[in-house]
């Protein structure tokens, strides 16, 4: 693994270990929890290359008596329309992100520093309070809402907004989490004094601070969007628009399920997320080993 | 650190702005009144309905779009009218023509092909559901797999009373067949296939259904009722996996029956989407669930008209639209395209008397030989939407020997004395 | 401008807070409220007509005893799941921030659950409690081991076995940033101090960490009040409707049975409890952060 990876251990590795058996101890333990967290996972990669039948008959062996075969991944492709709809989703994802990270981050920053503001005060409970709101409850006033009245569905701009419009509560609820724990008050105020305007403030001390909780919300809200599939079934009524959880639907019926190809959308469909979390997650590292939030 | 900050922020920025443009100028348009929208919900059919639209879009000049969902239909169809953008036409199940359409459904009453068939839904003398196919329920048999034991020709009508099936059970279990059953455990199966038959069976089913709901029938001791449980005892005493009834996956099952490794599970010709999937072997089909009864069932399939089509009446939707579906309703009976869609690419069994082409599966076969000869009991089309959800929960404990038959009876009166019954006097009215 | 005019802070507020606040209330609230509306109506989901009824769909709830079951079971359901998940995603964290090598790799594989969507999720794990365990333990004992999703206890141990293993990498990624953002020097001048590194955890890292399991508790208690997806595709309520966990109910109620009104008030009672349960946990977890 990389340098950072090692000295991001810095704190911790000067405890010394007490022997190498602690070491060697402490390996197995992870290795077991690791095989144990993916072994589903290496199922779904053995399975998608089988066929329907060998994949009933035998579901751990890996190859059945019709051998490999590559059928599921391009009927899979072929039946979703594959590249349109990673398009879209990538598209839609993206933007998401972005805009969720930077509106909910600046809503957090005036809600850390001014808990006892009515406004505040009100937003961030109305916030905390809508995350348990079941989905259920918004589907159908949604759609009668912006559907019935304002006619804005079948958009990739109304899917992304309703996306930020239904995550900013959580990240900012992170968010400011992370500004009382990991911003000091007191580099503000100096850099106050120093002339710099609350915003200002903002963009260049606060925000990069916040890197690590940043590379955080950035996982969990594009995977988020990435998988979510009621929203979008509700909002995307126009195929060419379709994301590929919508489009991996009709590989799901009641009568029938060709879990062979719902293995094989699954394995393509979640590449591009694995890719960004391996990407982020040296982020949140390099953050913390350059020392930012030490200031 | 800075500088790399920055660089982020930048490019993040400009991918941002990139994809907001991206965004409003690749959005499409909401009105899609030049396009004849059709809701597919039978999955297995998707790919096939879309390279049809395909081609079907080249031959007509008519834009078709073929969508699906894989939600409760009405759920999904609530979500559609409530942003008023329903479909032109959608296909659903025959309870959801009752209930969707006296309000959201255009009368067809005037169309050619009302004539051709005997299973269009009417509600209020008015027909709203186009049939799509025909499905029936029995026991599917393994004629390779009997055969291989028995040495002799398998012929279904031998086997009409349960007398005579067990004893073929018994010889297949001496010839080496342990358990020659399969049972599905799903709730649809045994609350919304099995069940159902106890109304269907009975000489008027909505006075039985009726008298369930008023609490004067006594279902312990109804003869249709224990004659369907004599049978399906002997299903559950030869499941193969009887010691596992409720966790059986259902494709496992239909992979040991299309295989011949058991020669009997109930269901229907549904069950062919995934049954070729598998080797199957050759000689599969469907007889009428053996029964000791002298009331003429026993030599019948149930089933009839399954997932129907109707046109959208609302103002969402322009008399253009709604032309073009009747067009293409007409294109499925009549059309030589049509007809082979609906038979040879869908493997379904059309419910029209002018398309007389053979299906291609065995067990498409054995359905529309019975549905030919006259020889189908009609589907209870009214049953309360949670039925099966609320007495699958008992047909399975039923199943797992967890309840006796008393106790199933009194479970499904209890359920029937306080279900509602809008589901049922619609079907009831539609049938007079 | 002076800090105490309220112009000022409208205009913080606004310039900050605004953007997120908008979109939040044009999502979430007006829709909301909307959905209130329709909890006093008896409206199917699909007719044109919606008619009002007062308050019949609440007094229709209180009534529905099939709803306050699955809510008993979504309770303990809850609490058992949030219980073993935080435990687990700390250990987790704490394992692989602690200086080994290939630790990132093992954070990614912790992870590895999250990326596939519930719906998957639950038909994988459903054909490893079918298949898979029930050879592995016929083949230990030599008898047919029925599979732990056919019995009513069973199911519930599966339901709970799979969100934990689904939530914890989730949650292990939020304590990871926690333990990343106390201040390393804090620590070491514990250890210098002469902590033992178990005191130093104890008296100075967790304490530090306290948002990050505010955070941690409150988003795994509100996910299991609200599961969906993996109750569906795992056990869709299965072994005889004993498994029906309270967002499966209001589905049902709302949408199978097409009583939508009914469906909508149960969805905002459940709505109500984890709104209760979620600030009181947030407000004393606030409480005692000031303190700390």
């Amino acid at each position: 693994m990389s340098s950072a990876t090692v000295s991001a251990g810095i704190p911790q590795a000067k405890v010394p270990m007490r022997t190498k058996v602690g070491h060697v101890v402490l390996y197995v333990v992870l290795i077991v929890l690791l095989l144990a967290f993916i072994s589903p996972f290496l199922i779904v990669i053995i399975n998608s290359f089988k066929n329907m039948s060998d994949i009933t008959s035998d579901p751990l062996s890996l190859t059945g008596e019709h051998g490999f075969t590559l059928e599921n991944f391009t009927g899979a492709m072929d039946a979703m329309n594959f590249w349109t709809v990673f398009g879209n989703s990538l598209i839609i994802t993206i933007s998401a992100t972005v805009l969720t990270i930077i509106f909910s981050a600046m809503a957090a920053y005036v809600i850390a520093r001014n808990p006892r503001w009515p406004a505040c005060a009100l937003l961030l409970t109305l916030m905390v309070a809508s995350m348990v709101i079941p989905f259920q409850v918004l589907m159908v006033p949604i759609v009668s809402v912006y559907g019935g009245i304002f006619g804005v569905l079948a958009h990739r701009l109304t899917l992304i907004l309703m996306h930020v419009g239904f995550s900013v509560s959580m990240a900012t609820f992170m968010f400011q989490g992370a500004i009382f724990t990991s911003v000091p008050a007191e580099i503000e105020e100096a850099a106050e004094i120093d002339g710099c305007s609350k915003w200002k403030t903002f963009w260049s001390i606060v925000f990069p601070l916040l890197k690590p909780m940043i590379a955080t919300v950035a996982v969990i809200d594009a995977m988020g969007f990435w998988n979510d599939y009621l929203l979008p079934s509700l909002v995307l009524t126009d195929k060419n628009l379709y994301t590929i959880p919508i489009a991996t639907q009709v590989f799901y019926g009641t009568y029938s399920t060709d879990i062979g190809l719902v293995m094989a959308a699954l394995l393509l469909a979640m590449l591009p997320i694995l890719i960004l979390y391996l990407f982020l997650q040296r982020y949140i590292i390099a953050g913390v080993a350059a020392g930012a939030v030490k200031g | 650190m800075n500088n790399s900050w920055k660089r982020i922020g930048t490019a993040a920025l400009a991918s941002l702005a990139a994809v907001g443009m991206l965004a409003s100028c690749g959005g499409s348009s909401a009105d899609d009144s030049n396009t004849l929208t059709i809701f597919n919900s039978k999955s297995e059919i998707q790919s096939q309905f879309e390279q049809m639209a395909e081609k079907y879009t080249e031959e007509t000049g008519v834009k078709t779009e073929v969508y699906f969902s894989s939600d409760t239909i009405s759920a999904h169809l609530s979500t559609r009218y409530a942003s008023n953008n329903p479909y032109v036409l959608s296909m659903v199940d025959a309870k959801d023509v009752y209930s969707l359409g006296p309000e959201h459904a255009v009368d067809l009453s005037d169309e050619d092909w009302v004539a051709d068939t005997t299973q269009a839904i009417s509600v209020g003398g008015k027909v709203l559901g186009f049939p799509v196919s025909i499905e029936a329920r029995g026991l599917m048999y393994n004629a390779d797999a009997i055969e291989a034991i028995t040495g002799e020709e398998f012929n279904p009508e031998d086997y009409q009373t349960l007398d005579a099936f067990e004893d073929l059970i018994d010889e297949l279990k001496a010839g080496g067949m342990e358990s020659p059953t399969g049972v599905l455990k799903e709730d649809w199966s045994l609350a919304g296939h099995y069940l159902p038959q106890v109304y269907e069976e009975q000489e008027d089913p909505v006075a039985f259904v009726e008298e369930l709901n008023a609490g004067t029938a006594d279902l312990a001791n109804n003869d249709k009722f224990n004659s369907l449980m004599d049978t399906f005892d002997v299903l559950k005493a030869n499941n193969y996996a009887k010691d596992s009834a409720i966790s059986a996956e259902r494709e496992v099952t239909t992979q040991n029956f299309a295989e011949g490794k058991i020669a009997f599970l109930f269901g229907g010709n549904w069950d062919w989407a995934i049954i070729n999937q598998y080797d199957y072997t050759d000689g599969l089909g469907i007889m009428p669930v053996p029964q000791n009864t002298d009331d003429g069932t026993n030599t019948k399939l149930v089933g009839g008209g399954s997932k129907y089509f109707f046109i959208d009446s609302s103002d969402n939707v322009t008399d253009e639209q709604r032309q073009w579906a009747k067009d293409f309703l007409n294109w499925l009976v009549s059309d030589p395209d049509g007809q082979d869609f609906i038979v040879n690419t869908c493997s379904m069994v059309s419910p029209f008397s002018s398309n007389t082409l053979e299906p291609a599966d065995p067990l498409g076969k054995s359905v529309k030989e019975y549905s030919d000869a006259g020889n189908l009991i009609g589907n209870f089309n009214g049953l309360p939407d949670d039925h099966y959800s609320v007495l699958g929960a008992d047909f399975q404990k039923y199943l797992a020997d967890q309840e006796d038959r008393d106790a199933f009876a009194k479970a499904i009166e209890t359920y029937w004395s306080g279900a509602k019954m809008t589901n049922v006097d619609a079907f009831a009215s539609s049938l007079q | 401008m002076p800090k105490t005019k309220l112009g000022y802070k409208v205009g913080q507020f606004l310039m900050f807070a605004g953007p997120a606040a908008l979109l939040f209330c044009l999502v979430v609230i007006v829709p909301f409220f909307y959905g209130l509306y329709l909890t006093f109506t008896s409206w199917d989901g699909v007719s044109l007509n919606k008619p009002f009824v007062g308050l019949d769909n609440y007094s229709a709830v209180v009534a529905d005893t099939d709803f306050w079951t699955s809510l008993g079971m979504t309770v303990i359901y809850s609490v058992i799941t949030v219980v073993i998940t935080n435990i687990v995603a700390f250990l987790l964290a704490f394992l692989v921030t602690s200086g080994i090598k290939g630790q990132n790799f093992f954070r990614a594989g912790f992870f590895i659950p999250n990326l596939i969507g519930g719906i998957v999720l639950g038909y994988v794990w459903k054909f490893i409690f079918n298949r898979a365990f029930v050879s592995i333990a016929s083949g230990v004992t030599g008898a047919t081991v029925p599979s732990l999703l056919s019995t009513t206890q069973g199911a519930i141990f599966c339901l709970i076995f799979v969100s934990v293993w689904q939530y914890a990498g989730y949650m292990m990624l939020i304590y990871i940033a926690g333990f990343m953002s106390v201040d390393a020097s804090l620590k070491e001048a514990a250890l210098i101090d002469g902590c033992s590194s178990r005191q130093a955890m104890w008296h100075v890292t967790i304490p530090l960490m306290r948002s990050s399991f505010v955070t941690c508790i409150f988003l795994s208690t509100t996910r299991c009040f609200m599961v969906y997806d993996i109750n569906l595709s795992l056990t869709n309520g299965e072994p005889f409707g004993s498994s029906v966990l309270a967002a499966m109910h209001v589905y049902r109620t709302a949408f199978t049975e097409k009583n939508y009104g009914v469906g909508q008030a149960e969805a905002l009672v459940l709505f109500i409890i984890c709104a209760v349960i979620g600030l009181l946990q947030v407000y004393v977890g606030k409480k005692g952060e000031v303190e700390a």
